[in-house]
């Protein structure tokens, strides 16, 4: 109660004092009474040894300066307050509401005023200053955020603790009277005096700030007038402090407070003109309960949200409304009594840092932007969307959900995760929802609402357009930039329309193989292989030990190694030359001991590869050769073109190749070779290849004759046995039989092409074998030719005619004739 | 079968052993300078020297005529034998198949 007394006779102190602070606020309690214990001390000390007229003279300044402030406040209640409330907010209301109901309060300025004019002008000028700092806050939308903060809490425990249940004027006036009893009594009558002398001049006032500021609040011209009556006098002196022309200034300031607490004050005022209208405002705030329900027209200002705001700054208001007259009179100070001195100037003491502390904290005001707080409201609001959302689902995308835009967007896109969606959407839109009311109540800015609308609405518009779009039927992947459609995932539009084959496709894969000895490259790389092992074998055998002696094991051991060593490699090399790889018959492969045949390189390997194989691998490899005597290139290829007499170059090339190389091997084979192996190698001859082709050949007449010729030094050598030489007869007709019709047609080229020494050879050897019927067929076969060379040869030169004569003397002889019988 | 072929992948280790496999065989070398030749390949290092055998070689030439036209003649050139530097010869060595002759 002590502070109610304090405030009505010092409105700073109040501001500043614990009232203002509210409970919360309050730094601590016990400080406040520790000071005013020192103050008392102070006081004592200073009553020993100074007069109570010097005290009084110094605090009287002193007080003044605290005093001007609150009449600053407490007159311009009217039209300062607006002036504060557009800087503190909360502060003007009070104070346009203390000047409202606190009647008792302005009786008692009045009364000092007319008292002690002279010292009320002084001290405003003091306060001015300070109040500047407050100017500042003129824009509202600042004061709403500071008010809130600092006064709305703390005012209403303060407040209702003073404020007393008969009558709202009661209250103010029994808080302010424990202070100043004594003022009271004559404020009321000389208020009711004033208020309508003061009235009609500041209704005229305030008409002009009206007009002037109509458009920051319309409705200011009410509380003005309502503070006016006393404050116009108080007020005017404190005007000239401030930059602009006294009156404009004031109602600037107070104007943009009026439209929150005017509504109020007017309610107020109207009914309580009589009673206080400073009193009430100071008691609406902090004790609106208590006031709705003692006043009716207090209840009407309970509803209004400002009430809440104006309840933060009022501190100062009710204080000021309170103490304003006492203070500005240092005379109040010497009717205080000491303690309650001292709980002034403690609290004058307070109320000034309270108001350094507001004037720091309103450096930064002005900063920012309404557009900017939006923006920082929006993040508020992401976090704690964010916040809520990751507290609600602990799964695994937790990390997602700190993205606000994520949430929206896995809202619009019917997130697979519903479950914290759905009560995400609902607390975004309650907040945004809630956060809108606020904005639009607290600031009355048409921006700050448009924004937090704008939000709300998109935000609204997402969850529906989530709820009714379909799910969609694409696939997006999770922090993919793009969607995929499942035709396209899972049904990959075909660009190539191809039915695979089983069969064909298991060929390529195998059949590559299959095909592989036959292509070009493996062929080669074979042929080099066999060169690659022959040069080895070539090698080993020149590095031969020299012959084990008895005894000596080492060379018996080296030896045997080398020999080891030695079949090693010929194992090696015969399986490189793969002619025990399997025949295909009729197969349009070549096979590989073939094609490696087909290659010069691979002919001219063989004399030096037969002379490193033993016998039955140089008998494989003459089978292998006979069997495919027309397959090899050698006679495959070596039928001329059609009109030419002879075959390419190439060929021509491979075929003499062939015979330097390859043949000479055979025939040493073949010469030493049993009949029986002559009678099986012709026999496969016959069966097995295509005599027409061969016979057509200068290879295969070649290899032929080979056969024919050992067939007969076998028989002539007398090793043939009789059943040998019956199968050797067989074959031998069989075979007769097969080239009697071919016998025209063994001259690849006309007479005079000249390379047919080999076909005569064969002649003879076939003429050999004959028997008198065969010999006779095969003269009738070959007459014409011979007719022809006969007479050809007595048109070239002699030597020449008688090489080509000599050629068919081969025949002729081993039919039993001579050429020059023809002759 | 498959050791066989192992040992023929074993023939070709490395690039040069797929000039190996045209040893013996018609090749087209072809030279800076605009040469070309074609010829049986006798042997080779691993500069990429080479040993040519029955080569042909054909070298191009650009001659300016009095109409200001460029026409490309080809001189061609038998040798029977032909030792060419490494340095020489452009990266495309060609196999070519025996039976272009």
């Amino acid at each position: 109660m002590s502070f109610f007394g304090f405030d009505t006779t010092l409105p700073r102190d109040k501001a500043g004092g614990a009232n203002s602070k509210g409970f919360f606020e309050h730094a601590n309690p016990f400080n406040e009474v520790a000071k005013a214990r020192k103050l008392q001390a102070f006081q004592d000390n200073q009553e020993e040894v100074l007069d109570f007229e010097d005290t009084y003279d110094g605090l009287g300044d002193q007080l003044q300066e605290a005093g001007d402030d609150f009449n600053d406040d407490t007159f311009g209640g009217g039209a300062e307050g607006s002036n504060d409330r557009g800087g503190v907010g909360k502060d003007f209301d009070f104070f346009g509401s203390t000047a409202q109901v606190s009647t008792a309060i302005e009786e008692e300025a009045m009364r000092y005023n007319l008292q002690y004019p002279s010292r009320e002008t002084a001290p405003p000028q003091s306060r001015k200053p300070k109040k500047t700092g407050y100017e500042k806050y003129q824009d509202p939308g600042y004061i709403p955020e500071i008010e809130a903060k600092s006064g709305a809490w703390s005012h209403k425990p303060s407040t209702h603790s003073p404020g007393q249940p008969s009558q709202p004027e009661d209250i103010h006036v029994s808080t302010s009277r424990h202070t100043a009893p004594a003022p009271e009594a004559p404020q009321p009558g000389t208020k009711m005096m004033s208020l309508e002398e003061v009235e009609a001049a500041l209704l005229a006032q305030a008409q002009a700030h009206a007009r002037a500021q109509a458009a920051q609040a319309p409705q200011p011209p009410y509380p003005q007038p309502q503070v006016f009556p006393f404050p116009v006098d108080h007020m005017h002196p404190p005007q000239p402090y401030q930059p602009g022309p006294p009156p404009m200034p004031f109602n600037q300031q107070h104007a943009p407070p009026p439209p929150r607490s005017a509504s109020p004050r007017r309610h107020n005022r109207m009914p309580s003109q009589p009673s206080h209208p400073s009193q009430t405002s100071q008691l609406r705030p902090a004790q609106q309960p208590l006031q709705i329900l003692q006043n009716p027209n207090r209840a009407r200002h309970s509803p209004q949200p400002s009430v809440d705001r104006v309840q933060g700054l009022p501190p100062y208001g009710p204080a000021q409304a309170g103490a304003a007259p006492g203070i500005t009179h240092p005379q109040q100070l010497l009717d205080l009594s000491e303690a309650q001195r001292r709980a002034y100037l403690e609290e004058d003491a307070k109320r000034a840092k309270r108001n350094h502390k507001i004037f720091l904290l309103s450096k930064g005001n002005g900063l920012m932007t309404p557009q900017d707080k939006n923006f920082i409201t929006r993040i508020q609001l992401q976090q704690l969307v964010t916040a809520t959302g990751t507290s609600a689902d602990p799964n695994p995308e937790a990390s997602l959900n700190e993205d606000f835009y994520y949430q929206v967007y896995s809202q619009i896109r019917g997130a697979p995760r519903q479950h914290p969606t759905q009560p995400l959407g609902h607390f975004a839109q309650t907040y945004l929802f809630q956060t809108g009311i606020r904005g639009g109540g607290r600031r009355q800015h048409a921006n700050g609402d448009n924004h937090m609308q704008r939000m709300q609405q998109q935000v609204q518009r997402a969850v529906e357009a989530a709820k009714l779009k379909p799910k969609n039927k694409q696939l997006i992947i999770e922090g993919s930039l793009g969607k995929i459609s499942f035709s396209n995932a899972k049904t990959p539009k075909p660009l190539l329309n191809i039915k695979r084959q089983d069969s064909s496709d298991a060929r390529p894969a195998s059949g590559r193989k299959e095909v592989s000895p036959s292509d070009r490259k493996t062929i080669l790389k074979n042929i080099e292989a066999v060169y690659t092992t022959l040069m080895r074998l070539e090698d080993h055998e020149r590095q031969s030990p020299p012959p084990p002696t008895e005894g000596d094991a080492d060379s018996i051991q080296a030896h045997l190694d080398w020999r080891q060593k030695l079949q090693e490699l010929n194992t090696a090399l015969w399986q490189e030359l793969k002619v025990l790889d399997p025949i295909v018959p009729g197969s349009s492969i070549p096979h590989p001991f073939i094609a490696f045949l087909s290659f010069a390189k691979g002919k001219k390997a063989m004399p030096r590869i037969f002379r490193l194989i033993d016998q039955e691998q140089r008998l494989t490899i003459l089978t292998m050769i006979v069997v495919h005597l027309d397959q090899l290139d050698v006679t495959k290829d070596a039928r001329p073109a059609a009109g030419d007499s002879q075959p390419t170059l190439a060929v021509r090339e491979e075929i003499e190749l062939f015979s330097q190389t390859v043949m000479p091997c055979l025939l040493q084979y073949v010469n030493e070779a049993p009949i029986n192996i002559v009678i099986g190698l012709l026999g496969l001859l016959v069966e097995r290849t295509s005599i027409a082709v061969v016979a057509m050949t200068k290879i295969g007449l070649g290899m032929m004759t080979m056969l024919l010729t050992r067939a007969e030094l076998s028989k002539e050598s007398g090793v043939v046995s009789d059943q040998e030489w019956q199968q050797w007869t067989a074959l031998y007709n069989r075979l007769f039989d097969t080239l009697e019709p071919l016998l025209g047609l063994l001259f690849p080229g006309p007479v005079n092409s000249g390379d047919d020494i080999y076909i005569w050879q064969f002649l003879a050897t076939i003429g050999i074998g004959a028997s008198p019927d065969q010999q006779q067929r095969l003269v009738i076969g070959v007459k014409d030719r011979v007719m022809e060379t006969v007479q050809q040869s007595k048109t070239l030169p002699p030597e020449m005619a008688s090489v080509r004569l000599g050629n068919v003397n081969l025949f002729m002889r081993a039919i039993g004739l001579d050429v020059e019988m023809l002759g | 079968m498959a050791d066989m072929a192992d040992e023929a992948a074993a023939a070709v280790s490395e690039p040069l052993d797929l000039v190996r496999l045209s040893l013996d065989e018609i090749v087209f070398v072809r030279l800076r300078g605009d040469r070309e030749l074609k010829g049986r390949l006798h042997a080779y290092d691993s500069h990429c020297n080479l040993v040519l055998g029955e080569v042909e070689e054909t070298i191009y030439t650009i001659e300016d005529e009095d109409d200001g036209d460029e026409t490309v003649k080809t001189t061609k050139k038998q040798s029977d034998m032909l030792f060419v530097r490494g340095t020489l010869s452009h990266p495309t060595v060609l196999a070519s198949d025996s039976n272009d002759r």
